[in-house]
């Protein structure tokens, strides 16, 4: 048997919190373009790779080049997401161990 | 060896008949392998699911991308010159084609750690692919240096 009764008042619930603009800018824009050091590739060629793609000057790409190759990998762009996925399949493309990811 | 020069400009490879069939063997014997998913084979994302959307929609591109790369190097050296000049592009896809074929023999040889020129053994160093890996970075510097003049 169905019964009627009346409609109990409910909260609405509360909105869900939107992300800050901080935090939207870190999700969309902040992302790192990581090139890996490898054990194959010339350094020389790092070099060229890193300052025909991202515009580098010689000095900038040497000391990126540097760090991959001491310290295993460099950031070498942070860039919206769309962007640095273009970078690394640029980079994939060149031959260099590439990854993006959030900071 | 083969040398790179730059005049005027341009770019130029002077290769004679014995290195031309030399690299296009190499890049013959090495294709095979290129074609097959490398296992050095460059990840782009950690998260599994991102991966596999790259490997889908743009890892297929880079592939084609390095065939072509080697498809334009071969044909170049097929033409029977001995002198092969070379736009910035065109020298940007030798460096490139040069990278993929030093890459395979590195993954033959089981290259996986800086050094190894320092550390090879004399029967590593009378194998093919170790001449592949000096004679193309040899080539790779000097390309380099002509792009940088």
């Amino acid at each position: 048997m169905a019964t009627t009764s009346a409609p109990t008042p409910t909260k609405a619930p509360a909105p869900a919190k939107a992300p800050g603009r901080e935090e939207r800018d870190q999700r969309e824009f902040g992302w790192n373009v990581m090139v890996w050091n490898d054990p194959i590739t010339l350094m020389s060629y790092v070099v060229l790779v890193l300052r025909r793609l991202f515009g580098y000057d010689h000095a900038t790409a040497t000391r990126l080049m540097l760090q991959v190759h001491n310290e295993g990998r460099a950031v070498v762009a942070t860039q919206p997401r769309e962007q640095a996925e273009v970078s690394v399949a640029q980079l994939h493309s060149f031959g260099l161990q590439a990854t993006l990811g959030r900071p | 060896m083969a040398q790179v020069l730059r005049r005027r400009g341009r770019i130029q490879v002077k290769v004679d008949k014995r290195e031309r069939e030399a690299l296009i063997g190499i890049i013959d014997s090495l294709s095979p392998r290129l074609a097959a998913p490398l296992a050095s084979a460059p990840r782009a994302y950690d998260d599994a699911k991102l991966q596999a959307e790259y490997d889908r929609w743009v890892r297929p591109d880079i592939e084609k991308g390095r065939e072509v790369d080697l498809t334009m190097v071969r044909d170049a050296l097929s033409g029977g010159e001995d002198t092969l000049p070379l736009t910035e592009a065109q020298t940007l896809v030798w460096l490139r084609a040069f990278n993929h074929l030093r890459v395979a023999a590195g993954e033959i040889l089981g290259i996986e750690a800086d050094g190894w020129e320092e550390t090879a053994t004399d029967a590593a160093k009378q194998q093919p692919e170790y001449g592949v890996l000096m004679a193309l970075g040899y080539l790779q510097e000097e390309l380099v240096a002509a792009l940088d003049s």
